[in-house]
């Protein structure tokens, strides 16, 4: 690691105005990718903020319009949130398969959303269930959220509050894990909504992507048959020591079709 | 009696609430430096400078050391432990691993250029990334199939070849007239994927000078600490006398652990020329990259049958890795311990091989919980389970014709080697049983008509355990005296202190060496504390490797005992008046037989120290040592069968059932039998299915530099083991045991990948590279798919 200065503000403003005031300043939510990584003198930087002191940034409320999460909401209490199971089950599912216990009970879904690793799971939620991030300033719709490799819509200074999951007639999850890691080799979401599908693939590319042809036919019957000879391109996937591109292709059909299951299981 | 009881593990008290002792724990009066090592990024590249001037003024350093200093200061170089000769007669193409880079070229990815010594880890690492290192590329190899290809860049070009040895073992006409008049014969290539241990605790070291006493202070993660002291020797040139090794909790080794790694004399030197002491504790990265590696073979193996399915002979041709440099003791795997286990636990008439051993770009290769052995029942088994595919025949059934009968032990295989003990058809049908094999068959057939893919793996070997005795390991080329010592003290409060030159590093010593001194002594097992790990409390070791402690240093525990057991019983006999011979000894108490005259063995004890009262010719005190040659190795023997479950959508398969049935001659603890069952069944699995020390084939980059490339199974990837045994008695030790160390790494990889040959058979599928991962098996799948069209 290289040497840096530790802030622990008590609230938001103050945590703003320290990321301001630093030279090359980062915020700390969980710390279960950025900490590794500067461990490994990967990264680094001029100050850390931690934002693990400010009140209200974590939790999970139930309103009208949907499930809203805290920025700094870990991975267990949505994986146990009763509200959650109850009205997106397949969300709970996802954060009860990141990770291990100890990474569940540390990183967070403001955390993970905002490193966008390729391969992380709760970018695929974010899409795939239509939800909206919430920062200090403003709303960014999901489909605007990721847009590259560790790559999003944020910026400078921008944090993360909170996001907003509409809840869908329904939903369901499918991860297929590195067996290293276990980050996504290729993990789905899918979500109906209204007569609307959305498809969420994340572990195959730069970052999470939507499948239109499979969401059409879905919208058209909501069933795991009807995604029956429907491909993604192997052209331009992700390939590493686990997955080559065609074998990930071939997973994102095999994922589709069980996170459609999953989503019509009772 | 202790011995065959499941005696709950004495030190897992201070291990279960974190109060091991590690070499990263030791405090010593003086502030502890640290080390940081400059590595080549590169698989093969000549450096053309290494600057060091800005590192040398950065803050809390105090040095800076090159291969340059090194060869300034005079240091050695590293010395195999078990050299082989070529069978030309000529000394092997032996390059050994160098400490630190002092020829100008490095040879693999990981290797040492450079080292910082510094007040703490950070500014260690500060100052050596602003060490400048220029380097020129070269052509690499990583791969251990095209070493020895004509268009393949030389890792030694001096050598003018990248083959290091050429040895043949067995019978070659035998064997070529087998495959030639056979009914039938199958071939397949057989690679072994390189991998490496992964132990909990990395690698550490700490050195300290005393310069008032000229004494040299070595803590280490190493599982031999007498062997480590003699190739101080030859590195820094440190008689044995001025070097104490201490070798205190260690977690894990595997025999990975077993070697005089560059860093290890690195830190003492840090430490002679910053006058401080100097610590060194890897990351799990540099580990990953610079921990022995292992396996790696590529072989070709063809089997012949006769039309019932007996195995006529087997032929072998196998390129073993050695990495980019001899380990240490790398010559010995597939010149010790790989050949001479080839006929596994079939009686097969004719067997030869040929192995050559070869050079890539990457990191050295060495023994690994197996050695060699895990590599030879892949190989063997996987022949026998296509050949009885191709026959027709089912492949329980054909192993069962050609298991190696009870009555012919001791047997000699065909490539020379005597097995003391077993009975492998018992070991068999208990396996059969325990799996309730034919309806895991019927099972098979219901699944694979609903489209599911269930497979049965199975292997039947044999082991060569409890390296030893001397003269039979000096033959197959062994530097090193292969015997092991104990020393037991008998206090004057009859309190015992047992010192073994043994290391226990995960192996439960102090309960299993208690179990067999209590037996001997007669006495509590609380009575007794085991001391192993230091060169100046033990009076030397071999050390544990190889599944040889109890039968080395566990019988110089027993022969120490019986010692002290005669010289007490003479002092007894004297005190009460009586015969030694007409003296019992049980419950800490020598009786008279046949009376109730007694003399606890605390009273004996104190007399034998503090008595004038005594024979003439009875020496004062109580502690005898025992120097204990083995009248032979063990050979400890078993069947495993498993279940897997392939995916037929994402190709990934699931562990569903294991079953081993294992023959270890006498048991000391059942509890920790099963624990070393279990522990190597998990590390075998991890081969079969996950583990990889993969290179870019390119560019000779190291991928598997963390856990979250390297792959290790977890609890949940392997099922509750179902354990069996059928004992026989080793010959080779009073105890009669057999060595149980490895039997579960051995026979797992071949088990696993049997498994999933026979749930892809019948889709046309016939060999899959290990690891065998989702990506492969979908592949292989593919590709048969593709070539039955």
């Amino acid at each position: 690691m290289y040497p840096f200065t530790y802030h622990r503000p008590a609230s938001l403003d103050d945590a703003r105005a320290r990321l301001a005031a630093s030279e090359d300043g980062r915020p700390l939510a969980g710390g279960m990718s950025l900490i590794p990584t500067m461990r490994f003198r990967l990264s680094s930087c001029s100050d850390l903020v931690d934002l693990n002191a400010i009140d209200g940034l974590a939790g999970i409320e139930r309103h009208e319009g949907g499930i809203r999460i805290g920025a700094m909401t870990r991975h267990a209490a949505v994986e146990a949130s009763a509200e959650v199971r109850e009205a997106i089950p397949a969300l709970a599912a996802l954060a009860g398969s990141i990770g291990d216990v100890q990474v569940r009970n540390r990183g967070t879904i403001g955390g993970s959303i905002c490193f966008a690793d390729p391969a992380a799971d709760y970018p695929a939620g974010i899409l795939g269930l239509g939800a909206s991030v919430n920062t200090d300033r403003r709303s960014i719709a999901a489909d605007d959220f990721f847009t590259g490799l560790y790559e999003t819509a944020l910026e400078d200074g921008e944090l993360v509050v909170s996001v907003d999951f509409p809840v869908p007639e329904r939903a369901g999850w499918a991860k297929f894990g590195n067996q290293a890691s276990r980050f996504a080799v290729v993990a789905v979401m899918v979500s109906l909504a209204g007569g609307a599908v959305r498809l969420a693939v994340t572990g195959a590319k730069s970052h999470v992507f939507r499948v239109p042809e499979m969401e059409a036919a879905l919208a058209a019957d909501f069933s795991a048959e009807a995604l029956e000879g429907i491909a993604v391109a192997s052209e331009g996937l992700n390939e590493d020591l686990h997955a080559d591109a065609a074998y990930r292709a071939h997973l994102v059909g095999v994922m589709a079709k069980r996170a459609v299951r999953a989503a019509l299981a009772p | 009696m202790y011995v065959g009881q499941a005696i709950l593990r004495r030190e897992d008290e201070r291990f279960l609430r974190g109060r091991g002792h590690y070499v990263e724990d030791i405090t010593l009066d003086e502030p502890i430096a640290h080390a940081a090592f400059v590595r080549s990024p590169h698989a093969h590249a000549a450096v053309t400078r290494v600057d060091t001037a800005r590192a040398v003024g950065m803050p809390g350093v105090l040095a800076v050391l090159t291969g340059a200093d090194w060869t300034a200061a005079g240091y050695g170089e590293a010395e195999g432990v078990w050299p082989v000769k070529d069978m030309s007669g000529a000394d092997a193409r032996t390059v050994n691993r160098p400490f630190i880079c002092t020829d100008g070229v490095v040879r693999c990815v990981g290797e040492i250029v450079a080292m910082v010594v510094a007040e703490d880890r950070h500014q260690a690492q500060d100052a050596a990334e602003a060490i400048a290192v220029d380097y020129e590329e070269k052509p690499a190899n990583t791969i251990t199939a095209r070493a020895l290809d004509p268009d393949t860049p030389l890792v030694h070009p001096a050598h003018g070849t990248n083959e290091v040895l050429v040895t043949e073992h067995g019978l070659k006409e035998e064997t070529e007239a087998a495959l030639a008049r056979a009914h039938h014969v199958t071939e397949v290539v057989v690679p072994t994927n390189r991998v490496t241990a992964a132990s909990i605790e990395p690698r550490c070291y700490m050195g300290h000078h005393d310069t008032v006493n000229d004494r040299y202070t070595v803590w280490t993660t190493n599982q031999a600490p007498h062997i480590v002291r003699r190739y101080f020797t030859k590195s820094l040139g440190i008689p044995e006398h001025k070097l104490r090794v201490i070798a205190p909790d260690v977690g894990g080794g595997f025999g990975m652990k077993l070697y005089h790694y560059p860093e290890e004399p690195l830190v003492l030197w840090g430490a002679i020329v910053s006058r401080r002491p100097v610590r060194w504790v890897g990351t799990r990265s540099e580990c990953l990259l610079g921990d022995t590696h292992a396996r790696d073979h590529h072989t070709v193996g063809r089997m012949a049958f006769d039309e019932e399915g007996r195995i006529l002979g087997v032929k072998f041709e196998t390129l073993g890795a050695f990495g980019a440099y001899e380990s240490q003791w790398n010559a010995s795997i597939t010149n010790a311990y790989h050949f001479t286990m080839l006929s596994l636990a079939y009686d097969i008439p004719a067997i030869h091989t040929t192995v050559r051993g070869v050079y890539t770009n990457a990191t050295p290769v060495d023994a690994y919980r197996g050695a060699g052995r895990p590599e030879t029942i892949y190989q063997v088994e996987r022949l026998i389970e296509n050949g009885a595919h191709e026959m027709g025949i089912d492949p329980l059934e054909l192993r069962a014709r050609n298991l190696i009968p009870a009555e012919k032990f001791p047997y000699q295989t065909a490539i020379g080697i005597i097995y003391d003990s077993g009975d492998p058809p018992a070991l068999m049908e208990k396996a059969r049983a325990l799996c309730d094999y034919d309806a895991l068959r019927a099972e098979q057939a219901a699944l694979r008509a609903e489209g599911r893919w269930m497979g049965i793996g199975m292997v039947a070997f044999f082991d060569m355990a409890g390296a030893g005795p001397v003269k039979m390991m000096n033959d197959l080329g062994a530097k090193i005296g292969c015997y092991d010592v104990a020393s037991v003290r008998v206090h004057p409060d009859g309190r015992i202190t047992v010192f073994a030159g043994s290391h226990s590093h995960g192996q439960g010593h102090e309960t299993t060496w208690s179990q067999i001194a209590a037996d001997r002594l007669g006495c509590d097992i609380d009575h007794i504390d085991l001391v192993e790990g230091d060169t100046d409390r033990v009076p030397m070791g071999i050390g544990t490797w190889g599944s040889r402690s109890l039968s080395t240093a566990g019988m110089a525990v027993y022969t120490a005992a019986d010692r002290v057991v005669a010289k007490a019983k003479r002092m007894a006999a004297h005190m009460l008046e009586c015969a030694a011979e007409d003296l019992d000894l049980a419950d800490g108490e020598f009786t008279v037989k046949g009376t109730d005259r007694k003399l606890s063995f605390a009273e004996v004890a104190n007399a034998s120290y503090h008595s004038g009262d005594r024979p003439a010719d009875l020496e004062i005190g109580l502690e005898e040592t025992s120097f204990f040659d083995p009248a032979d190795c063990t050979y400890p023997s078993a069947v495993h069968v498993c279940v897997v479950l392939v995916d037929p959508e994402t190709c990934a398969v699931t562990l569903r059932d294991y079953w081993a049935v294992d023959d270890v001659g006498t048991v000391i603890n059942p509890m920790v039998l099963h624990g070393q069952v279990h522990g190597g069944l998990v590390q075998g699995i991890g081969q079969a299915l996950m583990e990889e020390c993969a290179y870019d084939p390119e560019s000779g980059q190291y991928l598997a530099g963390t856990f979250m490339d390297y792959a290790i199974p977890h609890a949940e990837d392997v099922p509750s083991f179902g354990l069996d045994s059928h004992f026989t008695r080793a010959l080779g030790n009073p105890l009669g045991a057999k060595g149980a160390g490895e039997s579960g790494t051995i026979g797992a990889p071949g088990c696993v990948a049997n498994g999933v040959i026979d749930a892809l058979w019948h889709l046309g599928v016939r060999q899959i590279t290990q690891p065998m991962t989702p990506k492969k098996i979908w592949r292989a799948i593919e590709d048969a798919g593709r070539a039955q069209q």
